[in-house]
């Protein structure tokens, strides 16, 4: 295992009387892309805000690059890069002055990198913040956040609510940016292929809990979705092992679930059925069955 | 439309959220006008039940009191828009109903409650009191008012355009009242006693025909303004408070300097509010004795004090646009209904005291720049108001002023100016520290935190105006309360900033050497003032030093609250 970038031990934090973060641990090493998944309001982007030191621990402990972010910012965020999901910036500013404004605050800015960048995102130097469109910004925003060689880059929800084509290029500038070496990223995203594109590794966050966490390849080896056929008739998804979401209905039934097949195999065996067919589960069929509507109509079963 | 139709929920949805919104603003309008008004009836009956004259005068100042509360209807609605002028209901506009209705429905319900609520209650009194407080004349110029303010606060975004909009509002409704009331003098009493309300405020059919017209321009004016922001031809968010305009920021063209955080961050402060408040200055100052001239022309056409009047209200409203201006240096912005920092600049890699340190001093400077530009202007402006007895307070004032400041000496000069300087840094670090607060903590702790230093200046101004005259039980309550809580407030947050490091000991040896200049220069100044400390009661000699502890309070305060809304 590489160097620890990003340490965050047993984490809790509330709004009010929800529970935003509940028990949380999190450990990013260094030269790895983190993905961080879960539905709205599930405290990706508060996890997110306490790595930059935006929101003070309640319980728990959070070290960034072995510092505490809240009482030393500036250790902290001298070495890392940010782009918020509202990608708040100041209206009133030119490009050109955002880059040099940010380009005053960390001496290993990459002036040809960020000059390269805006070249290819085809960003006018000259435009007011206010007057560049949501990908625009979104890509002002990134450049900012990236071209002084961040090693750590945090991007909260980085392509929500854009175009196929500021994606794409957001999503580049961003491998471009990890090819360095020594770089990690952590980024949370509602996309899921997005994030299987780019993660070695994810984590999966469910009201305010890591719900899975590990590398990308392990999670999806460890998930696997067979189609199964039974012979006796189910109005109701039929009880199996390690099942943890069904679709269909009657004999036919498509089951994602966890631990090894064979066990799964043998658990079909039981209720007079037979495996089909099987293969690994992508991203976003696990986290369905992790956080989606099937999942319950299992639990009820 | 007809019961049950989607046009008439939908009227009747907009008419339940106005409720929702104005309904406590509306019990207290009716409580505070009812309960003011009778505590001036009571006060004036018990002080001289034997003047009938005097009384009558308390009756004057009663139905003043009573109208007062009910002419800011529209106040309620501004927490949709935190507090900036706008149409706040801007999220209605993918609505299915007509613009008109968008804007006739809320400007109609503020109008006719700020007439019922002034109705119910002057009916109240005229019945409790036997007093003949008017009923429909009075109700009526109320609706005009208000119609005519919602209409300023809602034609623009610009809290400056508001301003200057509302202030001829309010001027032309004072004056026509006082050439309504005070049309015949009455010799030995004051114009318009309650015997002769009856046909004092017996206004003709032109007044209401000119109101009606009134309030059709009113809600034509906002109708065609709501319009354009709903079809995409106007900005509709509402703006920063404190905030200047992106164009004025567009003037400053000259380059950041990327050699140094501090430097950039120098830049980015005078570029977004620094030099534009030091220009909205020179503006004023050039405008204000402009406007006198202009003013003076017009009066000495009319033969009156008609356009003076504005002249003057604009002089005074010039100062408060300046506070608007300086009183957010920590640049706290409103979104999604509440108040919050600016990412972007929470997440800078600069020292949370160094930040505000650069944030506080730049908006100081300015604002003092500024300050004195206009103060300057209007010092020279003043003798243009001409003779008469109307702003003979005015003229006296300015000459007590120059006097005083004539006497001091040197030294005491540069004691006033110290004093004058840093209480200014200091009031800015202050409201910026408040503001800050105000998006953390409940709003409710804000407001006790506010209105206590509130007091305590109150107090104090009292205490070197009168000495204790009147106010002694009250200096020797207050001074048990405030004075350790002051003292308190300032040992705690002194102590928080070192133990979260947000100072180094460096700057903590250069905010004590400036608290002591400031202290000594205090000292000066009261001496100067003819304030002798030493023959005085230690609780007042307390009260008179307790200034000089504000420096230091600032400067923990000011990047604690930073250090608040950075690290939420």
């Amino acid at each position: 295992m590489g160097e620890i970038v990003v340490d965050v031990n047993d984490l809790s934090r509330s709004f009010g009387t929800k529970d935003a973060l509940d028990h949380v641990s999190f450990r990013a090493t260094v030269g790895q892309v983190y993905g961080l998944v879960g539905a709205n309001g599930a405290g990706k982007t508060t996890l997110l805000k306490h790595l930059l030191g935006l929101l003070r621990a309640a319980t728990g402990s959070v070290r960034v690059f072995g510092l505490d972010p809240v009482r030393d910012p500036v250790g902290v965020l001298s070495r890392v890069g940010y782009l918020s999901e509202e990608r708040d910036l100041p209206e009133w500013m030119r490009v050109d002055e955002l880059m040099r404004y940010t380009q005053a605050f960390h001496p290993t800015w990459d002036a040809s990198f960020a000059r390269e960048l805006l070249e290819t995102f085809g960003l006018d130097r000259s435009k007011k913040i206010k007057e560049l469109s949501k990908g625009m910004r979104a890509q002002a925003g990134l450049v900012a956040a990236v071209a002084h060689r961040p090693e750590l880059l945090i991007l909260d929800e980085p392509s929500s609510g854009l175009d196929a084509v500021v994606r794409r290029d957001i999503l580049n500038a961003i491998v471009r940016t990890v090819a360095d070496d020594g770089r990690t990223v952590i980024f949370s995203s509602h996309l899921l292929d997005e994030v299987e594109r780019m993660s070695d590794h994810v984590t999966m966050i469910h009201n305010g809990r890591v719900t899975l966490s590990g590398a990308l390849d392990d999670v999806r080896h460890g998930y696997q979705r067979s189609r199964v056929r039974f012979v006796e008739h189910f109005d109701q998804p039929p009880i199996l092992d390690s099942a943890l979401a069904m679709d269909g209905g009657g004999r036919s039934w498509s089951v994602v679930h966890s631990g090894s097949l064979e066990q799964f195999r043998h658990s079909v065996l039981a209720l007079g059925g037979e495996v089909v067919e099987s293969r690994d589960a992508t991203l976003e069929e696990i986290f369905l069955a992790r956080a989606g509507r099937n999942r319950q109509q299992v639990e009820v079963a | 439309m007809t019961m049950g139709s989607p046009a008439f929920n939908v009227l009747r949805a907009m008419l339940w959220e106005i409720w929702r919104l104005t309904r406590v603003e509306a019990a207290w309008r009716l409580a505070g006008g009812i309960v003011g008004a009778w505590t001036v009836l009571v006060v004036f009956a018990a002080v001289a039940p034997d003047r009938p004259a005097f009384q009558d005068f308390g009756v004057a100042i009663a139905l003043v009191v009573l109208v007062v509360p009910h002419i800011t209807g529209w106040i309620s609605l501004t927490r949709l828009t935190g507090g900036m002028p706008g149409f706040p209901f801007s999220l209605h506009y993918t609505l299915p109903v007509r613009t008109a209705v968008l804007v006739g429905v809320p400007m109609a319900y503020l109008t006719v409650a700020s007439a019922a609520t002034y109705l119910v209650s002057a009916l109240l009194l005229r019945l409790t009191s036997g007093h003949p407080f008017p009923l429909m004349p009075v109700a009526a110029w109320i609706a005009a008012l208000t119609i005519v303010l919602v209409a300023a606060n809602w034609l623009s975004r610009n809290p400056v355009f508001w301003m200057l909009s509302a202030a001829p509002a309010v001027a032309a409704w004072v004056l026509l009242a006082d050439h309504r009331l005070n049309a015949e003098e009455i010799q030995g009493s004051f114009d318009w006693p309650p015997y002769l309300w009856a046909t004092r405020f017996d206004f003709p059919l032109t007044d209401y025909a000119f109101i009606g017209a009134i309030a059709l321009a009113s809600i034509g004016a906002v109708v065609a303004r709501v319009a354009r922001e709903r079809h995409g031809d106007m900005r509709a968010i509402p703006l920063t408070f404190g905030d200047p305009p992106d164009d004025l920021i567009g003037l400053f063209r000259f380059r950041c300097p990327t050699s140094s955080p501090t430097l950039a961050q120098l830049w980015f402060e005078l570029k977004s509010g620094g030099l534009p408040l030091v220009t909205i200055g020179a503006a004023v100052a050039i405008l204000n004795p402009l406007i006198f001239a202009v003013t003076g022309y017009i009066d000495a056409w009319l033969s009156g004090m008609y356009a003076r009047t504005f002249a003057v209200m604009f002089a005074a409203i010039s100062l408060l646009i300046l506070q608007f201006l300086w009183h957010n240096a920590f640049g706290v912005r409103w979104r999604r209904g509440r108040w919050y920092p600016s990412a972007f600049e929470t997440t800078l890699s600069c020292g949370t005291s160094r930040l505000a340190a650069l944030k506080v001093l730049v908006r100081s400077v300015c604002a003092l720049a500024a300050l004195t530009l206009v103060v300057v202007s209007l010092w020279v402006t003043l003798p243009l108001l001409g003779p008469g007895k109307t702003y003979e307070l005015l003229r006296s004032g300015q000459r007590a002023i120059e006097g005083g400041i004539g006497a001091l000496t040197g030294y005491q000069q540069l004691a006033l100016s110290v004093v004058a300087s840093i209480g200014l840094v200091v009031i800015v670090a202050l409201l910026a520290a408040l503001w800050a607060l105000g998006a953390r903590y409940p709003r409710r702790m804000n407001r006790a935190t506010g209105s206590l230093l509130l007091l305590h200046c109150l107090v104090l101004f009292l205490l070197v105006l009168n000495g204790r005259r009147g106010i002694g039980l009250f200096v020797e309550a207050m001074g048990w309360i405030d004075a350790p809580l002051l003292l308190f407030a300032t040992i705690y947050l002194t102590w928080k900033v070192f133990a979260e490091r947000l100072l180094s000991l460096r700057s903590a040896v250069g905010i004590v050497l400036i608290s002591a200049a400031f202290g000594a220069a205090w000292v000066t100044v009261l001496r100067a003032a003819g304030i002798q400390l030493a023959g005085m009661p230690t609780m007042d000699a307390a009260w008179m030093l307790s200034p000089s502890l504000l420096p230091l309070m600032a400067s923990a305060v000011a990047p604690w609250s930073l250090s608040r809304i950075r690290h939420m």
